[in-house]
């Protein structure tokens, strides 16, 4: 029975960040007695937006060789400018928005694809840079800024209920269900598990490696794109730094979620679960009264506990000879 | 064979020598030592001892098992059971490792090289031996004279420049350079030598059997492990044989013969190989499925035709050419180029660990990936389909299905290989093509193997093998030899011998440089020197055009106000690259300055002790990431992302908002003068001085080595753990200076005053001439690289441009010198461990 259950949370990663948000959430309803179902849908909709650029995320290091997306904050950013921007508070310029957005996603995808497929240059690097790009453009975006007005469509996405439900929870949810999806029953998904493997052994077995690695990071900032325009109607406006907490978040959900950070394997349920725990342990730092500060030290502390964890998690899933090349000869 | 393996060993005892655990004169010996890999095998209750001044020549097929005998010998392989002695000690199997091996005098000149190639000669001899080391800033020339005797004392004049890099140097002479290294050891007792010869020509080969033979008169201990059995015979006293895992027979080299060896290590397969050919004639109009033009055929004089229903084999000296017309028949295409293909292809490595396997997946998801592959990204995957597909191919490939959903890696070496075979064949491929494929395959599987091709041939696919066994092409219909990267002889049919492919590699066509004509070290040298010139040349033009502009730029004053700012650039990049140095970044080092900027302009200032104290454990901190990465594997970007928030979050603690005050002792730390020189100025110069001092000690040395070939340092016994430290304390100290900096010129603290030095210290390091793979550092290049970098946000002022395009052009410049190092080629040639 042991050996059944330890098999089954080391085939399902996840099952760790869903323990954690239930025990959490338990804790929570017990401490603070007034913890209702009505503070969830705040917490759930605030893990939605973090879910959606996580996803991306979790598709970038899954490419393996320790990519990262770490323009994911400046897209937030420059989208939530552009919404607000382009827009004008009006639906009827939402179609040019939209187009915008997908350019915006489409350019900085592909730019940081080129940059890794064809340069050569580390994912870490080149989305670092291209992501300074991207501050620039937003600071001068920044200047463009007239007025703060949100279309009422996109509020109605970003702040409106279906059922009681945030509608940005379904979404999130609807783009978890896609993105389980294509990992799990298209070949996409087998092609990406095997270039984060292993490149060569994808490469030869007839893996077409770049268009592979080409769609992870296109999905990335698109998905980063399209969280930043809910953002905007959200917060009801953009600002600078705006996106800065889904850089270190978003690479916390999808490791808390039970993905491996070194590539290959990665889950999107299990991304669910990690996002509400962090958005879980961030509020309930908030409901404790604690100062940002704080806050950014918990949130640290906590991604690097969870690799700590997980390091020695995934030394079990391979063996050591494997891992450190000292067996090469070994028969 | 005549003479089963066990009455060969019963033949050997006879002679009182085989159970060798009892000589009493043992500097070394394995006692019934067994080590298993899943189900393979690898050593099976083997029993070897080496006697004093004694040269053992170990012979076998690959993986009869040497190899893991010889790294259980040297610690770097636990055995499963039995013990490992040491004249006549037993040692504890929990605390034999290779460090303790090595303090033993135990070496092995692996079969993959072991030096660090980003390191010079000299320089690769002091980890070796680092005792001879002195604190003095010359320390090295007594390493230059080390190496230099060393190898003249072994293979004469050899014209190797000791004060160059190996990874600049000819394979043949890496491999001088490796035996030399280590047969200089002082202390030595046992010398194991894998392979020595592979590289070297007839006459340093000689030489080095002088050596050994000298060196065992005067009682060093060698074990001789080689291919070519004539050679064994003349350098050993006594020959073993192990084959499948075991000690197979053993005895005096004078009494034995290459033939008896042959037969003693496997006998040959000619029989089995007459029967290969006994397949029905291939009919002559079946379609060309490869042509080879051009360049690579110009020997023969005409063009290569391989057609449908061959097994085609690729002979030669190893790297000859053979890997290259596989990859290059892998991207192939029909009507273009010398190296034409028509049909769908699939490719089977025999590299299985880094080209084959997908570790994390079962043995059916690792075969069925040849059907996903070449899908559409948005066709679905048919698992039942998949299940039924592959299951068509488990009784030719002899997979037992009910093995299906195991893990690929709990399958032995053979079995894996077969399972790559499936997934090519269940691609549906036209063209197979094989590199290597029963490398370090037992002997079974091997023949599975062989009854495979015949059936992917009888289907009317082409098979196109390479291998680096000779034996092995008597299974082929036909065979092309290479060398020196041409088709220098065809041999078909009954022509098909291994003399005949021997007589053909070595003689056919002329004898020319050998392998190494991929790249010239002079080529990439050049292209080094350039990129190595790019910051400091970057710095001359930008500081040209300001003063220029403005003359006043060039004025003692000019230049101190213009400097003031890259101090701290400068010092934070060095920090970054000492990181870098080790294949790692550090995400955090800006918001770590920025932190000990907050800590020493508020508690430094209320409570000198306390902020003190927090200081010294920021940097405890900065050693405790290294603990973690190291010890929890940790990859270190997310490490000290995780780190930076943390960085961040006390700083926002200690002080929410900017402000503060310096201490009034700090800025006298930061604003000494000399001679009208302005303050900057020096203290640039002084930090570079101070990395590349670091840099060029021998700490330097062995954080560099570590940074490009950590598993050869860690065989040395360097302690990988006690060196990321040593360098997180460098970086954590150049960082915190940085911090100080900021203090003592600001007379304020702001949290977010270090975070955009993040990127920058990475652009300046990478502008600088480092690598980011690790293990090349360029301390005066990072600090001019750090210069030009904080001079054009000046530069941009100056010509007008608002500061929001500083970001976009510093990081456009980090991405348009990686591109064009990419473009040109300058990266790491030597090759690294996997």
């Amino acid at each position: 029975m042991i050996a059944r259950l330890e098999h089954f949370a080391a085939t399902h990663r996840w099952i760790w960040a869903a323990l954690g948000v239930l025990l959490l959430w338990a804790a929570l309803v017990i401490v603070t007695e007034r913890f209702s179902l009505h503070s969830l849908t705040g917490v759930a909709t605030s893990a939605a937006f973090l879910l959606i650029v996580a996803l991306g995320q979790m598709l970038v290091v899954t490419t393996g060789r320790g990519n990262i997306d770490l323009s994911i904050p400046s897209v937030v950013t420059l989208s939530a400018y552009v919404t607000v921007i382009v827009s004008g508070g009006q639906d009827a310029a939402l179609p040019l928005t939209l187009l915008c957005l997908v350019g915006i996603g489409c350019v900085t995808g592909l730019v940081n694809a080129f940059l890794v497929v064809v340069l050569r240059i580390p994912a870490i690097i080149a989305t670092l840079a291209s992501g300074y790009a991207l501050a620039t453009a937003t600071l001068i975006a920044n200047r463009q800024v007239k007025g703060m007005a949100t279309a009422d469509t996109l509020a109605a996405l970003a702040t409106g209920r279906l059922g009681g439900i945030p509608v940005i929870v379904l979404i999130g949810v609807a783009a978890a269900a896609l993105t389980a999806f294509v990992l799990t029953r298209t070949a996409y998904g087998r092609q990406l598990s095997a270039v984060g493997q292993s490149l060569p052994a994808a490469w030869l077995s007839g893996v077409r490696v770049g268009t592979t690695v080409t769609i992870a990071f296109v999905a990335s900032a698109l998905l980063a794109s399209v969280a930043g325009m809910l953002l905007s109607a959200y917060a009801g406006g953009a600002f600078l730094e705006m996106g800065s907490p889904y850089l270190l978040q978003s690479v916390g959900a999808v490791v808390l979620g039970g993905s491996l950070i070194a590539g290959g394997a990665s889950t999107a349920v299990g991304t669910i679960f990690g996002a509400l725990l962090l958005v879980l342990v961030i509020t309930t730092m908030q409901i404790a009264g604690m100062p940002p500060g704080t806050q950014d030290i918990v949130q640290g502390l906590v991604i690097i506990a969870v690799m700590a964890f997980a390091g020695e998690a995934r030394g079990r899933a391979t063996p050591k000879e494997f891992r450190s090349g000292a067996g090469r000869n070994a028969p | 064979m005549t003479v089963t393996a066990a009455s060969i060993v019963t033949a050997g005892g006879a002679d009182g020598r085989a159970d060798g655990s009892e000589r009493p004169d043992a500097v070394v010996a394995l006692g019934n030592v067994t080590k298993t890999y899943g189900s393979t095998v690898a050593n099976d209750s083997v029993t070897l001892a080496i006697g004093r001044g004694e040269v053992i020549g170990l012979v076998g097929a690959n993986g009869a098992g040497k190899s893991t005998a010889m790294r259980i010998l040297c610690g770097a392989t636990m055995p499963d059971s039995g013990s490992v002695l040491f004249e006549g000690r037993e040692l504890d199997p929990g605390r034999y490792g290779p460090a303790e091996a090595h303090r033993l005098g135990i070496r092995i000149v692996y079969q993959e090289l072991s030096l660090c190639p980003n390191l010079t000669v000299a320089e690769n001899f002091y980890l070796e031996q680092p005792q001879h080391a002195r604190p003095s800033p010359l320390w090295l020339a007594e390493y230059r004279r080390l190496a230099r005797e060393s190898l003249s004392s072994i293979f004469g004049d050899t014209g190797i420049d000791v004060a160059a890099r190996v990874g600049s140097l000819p394979i043949s002479q890496r491999q001088m350079i490796e035996i030399a290294r280590a047969a200089s050891s002082p202390g030595l007792k046992l010398l194991i030598l894998d392979e020595p010869t592979s590289s070297l020509d007839a006459g340093r080969a000689a030489a080095l059997h002088r050596f050994v033979r000298l060196q065992a008169a005067a009682g060093l201990s060698v074990i001789f492990i080689s291919h070519k059995l004539k050679e064994v015979l003349e350098v050993a006293d006594r020959v073993v044989v192990m084959r499948n895992g075991r000690v197979v027979w053993e005895d005096h080299a004078e009494r034995t013969s290459v033939p008896a060896l042959v037969e003693a290590m496997g006998g040959t397969r000619t029989a089995e190989a007459a029967g290969a050919r006994a397949r029905p004639p291939v009919p002559a109009d079946a379609p060309v499925m490869v042509t080879l033009d051009g360049d690579l055929t110009s020997v023969l004089g005409r063009p290569v035709e391989l057609r449908a229903g061959k097994i085609v084999g690729l002979a030669g000296l190893e790297g000859s050419g053979q890997k290259q017309l596989l990859h290059a028949l892998f991207k192939a295409s029909a009507g273009a180029g010398d190296v034409q293909r028509t049909g769908r292809v699939s490719f089977v490595s025999g590299d299985r660990q880094r080209e084959g396997v997908f570790p994390l997946w079962s043995v059916l998801d690792n075969i069925a990936i040849g059907r996903t592959a070449r899908r559409m990204p948005t066709a679905m995957v048919d698992r039942n389909a998949d299940r039924d597909a592959v299951a068509r191919w488990s009784g030719p490939l002899a997979l037992d299905p009910e093995r299906f959903e195991s893990g690929i890696l709990d399958l032995s070496g053979g079995n894996q290989q077969k399972a790559l075979m499936a997934r090519a064949l269940i691609s549906g491929a036209d063209v197979v093509l094989l590199d290597d494929p029963t490398r370090g395959v037992d002997i079974g599987a091997k023949r599975d193997f062989y009854g495979l091709l015949r059936e992917i041939a009888a289907e009317r696919k082409l098979a196109v093998w390479y291998s680096t066994e000779d034996a092995e092409f008597l299974e082929c219909d036909r065979v092309l030899v290479f060398r020196d990267g041409r088709i220098v002889a065809e041999l078909e049919g009954d022509a098909i011998s291994e003399d005949a492919i021997v007589a053909a590699s070595f003689t056919a066509g002329e004898a020319g440089a050998g392998p190494e004509r991929a790249r010239s070290p002079g080529q990439a040298s050049a292209a080094g020197r350039i990129f190595a010139a790019v910051p400091f040349v970057g710095l001359l033009i930008v500081f040209g055009i300001m003063a220029a502009m403005n003359p006043l730029v060039a004025s003692a004053f000019g230049i101190e106000l213009l400097l003031a700012p890259a101090v701290v650039l400068v010092l934070v990049a060095l920090a970054q690259m000492f990181v870098i140095g080790g294949s790692e970044i550090d995400l955090g080092v800006g918001a770590f300055a920025g932190l000990v900027n907050v800590i020493s302009a508020t508690l430094l200032v209320s409570h000198p002790g306390f902020g003190a104290l927090a200081l010294a454990g920021g940097l405890l901190g900065y050693a405790l990431m290294a603990v973690l990465i190291q010890a929890r594997a940790i990859p270190a970007i997310v490490m000290t992302l995780g780190a930076s928030f943390i960085w961040a979050g006390i700083g926002q603690t200690i002080q929410p908002s900017p402000g503060g005050s310096s201490p009034e002792w700090l800025p006298a730390l930061f604003q000494w003068s000399v001679a009208g020189v302005p303050t900057p100025l020096l203290l640039i110069l002084a930090a570079g001085a101070l990395a590349v001092a670091i840099d060029r000690a021998p700490v330097g040395v062995v954080l560099r080595g570590f940074g490009s070939n950590p598993q050869a340092l860690a065989r040395n016994g360097w302690s990988p753990l006690r060196y990321a430290v040593v360098r997180y304390l460098i970086a954590g100290a150049f960082a915190a200076t940085a911090g100080l900096y900021l203090t003592a010129t600001n007379q304020a603290s702001d949290i977010n005053a270090g975070a955009s030095f993040t990127l920058l210290s990475i652009a300046a390091v990478v502008i600088g001439g480092s690598q980011l793979l690790g293990g090349v550092i360029a301390p005066a290049g990072v600090v001019a690289g750090a210069v030009t970098l904080s001079l054009i946000g000046a530069l941009l002022a100056f010509l007008g441009v608002g500061t929001d395009y500083n970001a976009l052009v510093q990081g456009g410049l980090l991405v348009a010198i990686l591109g064009l190092r990419t473009v040109v080629g300058w990266r790491r040639t030597d090759d690294r461990p996997a």
